[in-house]
C-alpha cells in the first residue's frame, strides 16, 4: 500500500541488485536471434534464460503462447515485488508509486471481467500482482461481485479517493467503465507525481522525467482522439492527465483546438519528443500507432539518459523496471507475431530496442 | 391424368381447349419470370462477388491488425478491452420484393462505429493499435451486414430460379402435352363418334327403306 515516508532510501543497496537484474535482460542480438526461432523454440530459450521457474511452474496447467505470455508476466511481477521488498525509506514511496500502474491494471482487469460476467478464476489467470497489491488483496477484490463494492474496497485498500459521483455516474450510465478507467489513470500520475519529493537533484529529474512522460501521454491522446474526429477544448480536455512538463492546460487545449492530425505539427515543434514524431507527423497519412511506438521509443531513450545521469537514484531503479516491462513486450511481440504468422520485417517494427 | 381416363364429349373438349390457352399463358408468364429473375440474379451475383472481395479484404486486415495488438499489448489486453467493450449494435431484418418473391433486407440500425470516446474502454491508456484492431473489426461488421443481404438475396433468387425452371419444364414437357393429348383423343373419339352415328342412321335408314 502506498506510504510515505521521510527517510532517505536505500539506494546503494537496491541499485546493485537491479544493476545485476539489468544485465540479465534480454539483448538486441537476442531479439534477433528469437525472430529467427519456432513458437516451441522460443518457449525453450525462455526457460534458459531466466524464465525457468514461472515457465516449469505454468508448463502443468498451459502451453504454447499462452505459457509464454503468462510466464512472462508472472516473472516480471516477481521481479518488480522483489524491488518494492529491496528498497526502503523514500525510495520505497517512489518505487511503489511507479508500480500503481499495476495495481490499477489489476483493478481494471477485475472491473471489466466483472462487467462482463466472467467467473473469478478466468479474470485471476489474467492479473499481474506486480504492484503494491497483494494477491489476497486482489483474492479480496475478485470476490467482490459489483463494481460500486470493487471500487469501494479497493480506494480503502489503497487509499484512493474515488468520488462518489463517479461511481454513481457510472450506475446511472449503460454501464460503460471508460470514466472509471481514466479517472485511474489520472490518479496513477498525481500519486507518483505526489510521491516524489523534489529536494535532490535526482529526484527533481525523475519528477521532471514522470511529467515529460505525463505529455507523451496526453499528447497520444489527443491524437488518438483527433483520429476519430474528436477535437475541441469541450470534448478532449476531459482526458488530459495534469501536471505535464511542456503541454500545460493551455497548450492542451490549444493542440485539442486544431482539427486535423497533421495540423499538429507546427504546434509541437517546440517540443523535446517533436524530433522522434516529426516524420511520422508529415507523412500523406499519419499513423497513430507509428506515432505512439515512436513516443515509446523515445521515452525508453530518455529512460537511459536519465539513468546514466544519475547512478547512485532512483533513477537505474526506473529505468530497469521500464526496460524490464519493454522486454516483456518484446517477447510477446515476437512470439505472438510467429504464432500469427507475422512477416519478421513486421516484427522486427514492432519492437521497441 | 391420362388421356384415356376422360370423357370424350363435347364440354370436356372445350374445357381442355380453354384449360390449353390457360395453361400457354402461364407458361409465357413463367418464362418471362425465369428470365427477369436469370437477369436479376447476374447483377446480384457481381453485387455478392464484390461483396465478397470485400468481406475477404476487411477480414484479412481486420485479422492483421488484431494480430499486430495481441503481440504489442499482449492477449490479454486485448481481451479485456473486448470485454470492456459497451456498444450493442442491432440490425432490422426486413423484406423487399423481387418479381412476386420476398427477399431479406437487412439494415443495421445506425452507424457500426462507435468512437473511442464511448467504446466502454478508457480513453488514456487503451493503445492505438487495440483502437485500430477495433476499428477494423466494425467496418468488418459493416460489411458483412451488407454482405448477409446480397448473400441471401442471391441464394433465394438461385432456389426461385430453379423452382420457376421446374415450373416451365413441367408445363412445357408435361402438362401442355398431356392436355394437347387429351384434346386429340377427344377430338378423335368425337369424330369417331360422329362416324359410327352417321352410320348407324345409314344402316336405320336401309332398315326402314328395306321394311317399306
Amino acid at each position: 500500500m502506498f506510504r510515505r515516508n521521510t527517510r532517505r532510501g536505500n539506494y546503494a543497496y537496491t541499485v546493485t541488485r537491479v544493476k545485476a537484474k539489468k544485465s540479465q535482460l534480454i539483448k538486441e542480438e537476442e531479439y534477433n536471434k528469437m525472430l529467427l526461432m519456432s513458437l516451441p523454440e522460443i518457449s525453450r530459450y525462455m526457460s534458459e534464460s531466466g524464465y525457468q521457474k514461472e515457465m516449469s511452474e505454468l508448463a502443468g496447467r498451459m502451453s504454447g503462447i499462452d505459457l509464454v505470455e503468462y510466464a512472462s508476466y508472472l516473472n516480471m511481477s516477481r521481479v518488480f515485488t522483489s524491488i518494492l521488498k529491496a528498497s526502503e525509506g523514500e525510495l520505497y514511496t517512489m518505487v511503489s508509486a511507479y508500480l500503481e500502474k499495476w495495481n490499477i491494471w489489476n483493478v481494471k482487469m477485475i472491473l471489466r471481467g466483472k462487467s462482463f460476467g466472467l467467473d473469478e478464476k478466468n479474470i485471476k489467470e489474467d492479473l499481474v500482482p506486480a504492484g503494491s497489491l497483494k494477491e489476497a488483496q486482489l483474492d479480496k477484490l475478485l470476490s467482490l461481485s459489483t463494481v460500486e463494492e470493487i471500487l469501494t474496497e479497493y480506494s480503502r485498500m489503497d487509499s484512493v479517493n474515488i468520488p462518489s459521483d463517479l461511481i454513481a455516474g457510472y450506475m446511472g450510465t449503460s454501464g460503460g467503465l471508460s470514466v472509471i478507467e481514466d479517472f485511474l489513470d489520472k490518479f496513477k500520475y498525481a500519486r507518483l507525481l505526489q510521491a516524489i519529493v523534489p529536494d535532490s537533484r535526482p529526484t527533481l529529474m525523475f519528477q521532471d522525467y514522470i511529467r515529460h512522460e505525463i505529455d507523451l501521454v496526453n499528447f497520444s491522446t489527443i491524437m488518438k482522439l483527433k483520429a476519430e474526429g474528436i477535437h475541441g477544448e469541450a470534448n478532449v480536455m476531459e482526458y488530459i492527465i495534469p501536471g505535464g512538463k511542456q503541454i500545460d492546460r493551455r497548450t492542451a487545449a490549444q493542440l485539442a483546438n486544431i482539427e486535423s492530425v497533421s495540423g499538429v505539427s507546427s504546434e509541437i515543434s517546440q517540443m523535446d519528443f517533436y524530433e522522434a514524431v516529426k516524420p511520422l507527423l508529415d507523412a500523406p497519412v499519419v499513423s497513430i500507432r507509428a506515432v505512439e511506438s515512436a513516443l515509446k521509443r523515445y521515452d525508453m531513450e530518455r529512460a537511459k539518459k536519465f539513468s546514466h545521469m544519475n547512478p547512485l537514484s532512483v533513477a537505474p531503479v526506473m529505468d530497469f523496471m521500464i526496460h524490464k516491462e519493454n522486454e516483456i513486450s518484446n517477447i510477446l511481440a515476437i512470439a505472438r507475431g510467429i504464432q500469427s504468422g507475422l512477416d519478421t520485417e513486421v516484427i522486427k517494427g514492432l519492437l521497441v530496442i | 391424368m391420362s388421356a384415356h381416363e376422360i370423357t370424350p364429349n363435347r364440354s370436356v373438349l372445350l374445357d381442355l381447349k380453354r384449360r390449353i390457352k390457360l395453361t400457354k399463358g402461364g407458361h409465357k408468364i413463367l418464362k418471362m419470370k425465369r428470365d427477369g429473375l436469370i437477369i436479376e440474379f447476374f447483377e446480384t451475383l457481381e453485387k455478392a462477388r464484390q461483396m465478397r472481395a470485400g468481406v475477404s479484404s476487411d477480414y484479412a486486415a481486420a485479422i492483421g491488425k488484431i494480430a499486430i495488438a495481441r503481440a504489442v499489448e499482449g492477449d490479454i489486453s486485448v481481451k479485456s478491452a473486448a470485454y470492456a467493450l459497451q456498444a450493442d449494435h442491432q440490425v432490422i431484418v426486413g423484406s423487399k420484393n423481387i418479381m412476386g418473391m420476398k427477399v431479406p433486407k437487412v439494415e443495421a440500425t445506425g452507424s457500426m462505429h462507435t468512437d473511442i470516446a464511448h467504446k466502454g474502454y478508457g480513453v488514456i491508456s487503451t493503445s492505438a493499435y487495440i483502437e485500430e484492431a477495433s476499428v477494423a473489426f466494425e467496418k468488418l461488421l459493416e460489411t458483412l451486414i451488407r454482405a448477409a443481404e446480397v448473400e441471401t438475396t442471391m441464394k433465394k433468387l438461385l432456389d426461385e430460379i430453379e423452382r420457376t425452371k421446374r415450373r416451365v419444364n413441367a408445363l412445357e414437357f408435361k402438362i401442355i402435352p398431356d392436355l394437347r393429348e387429351a384434346e386429340r383423343f377427344v377430338k378423335f373419339s368425337l369424330e369417331e363418334m360422329e362416324r359410327e352415328n352417321t352410320t348407324r342412321l345409314k344402316h336405320q335408314k336401309k332398315k326402314g327403306e328395306a321394311a317399306e
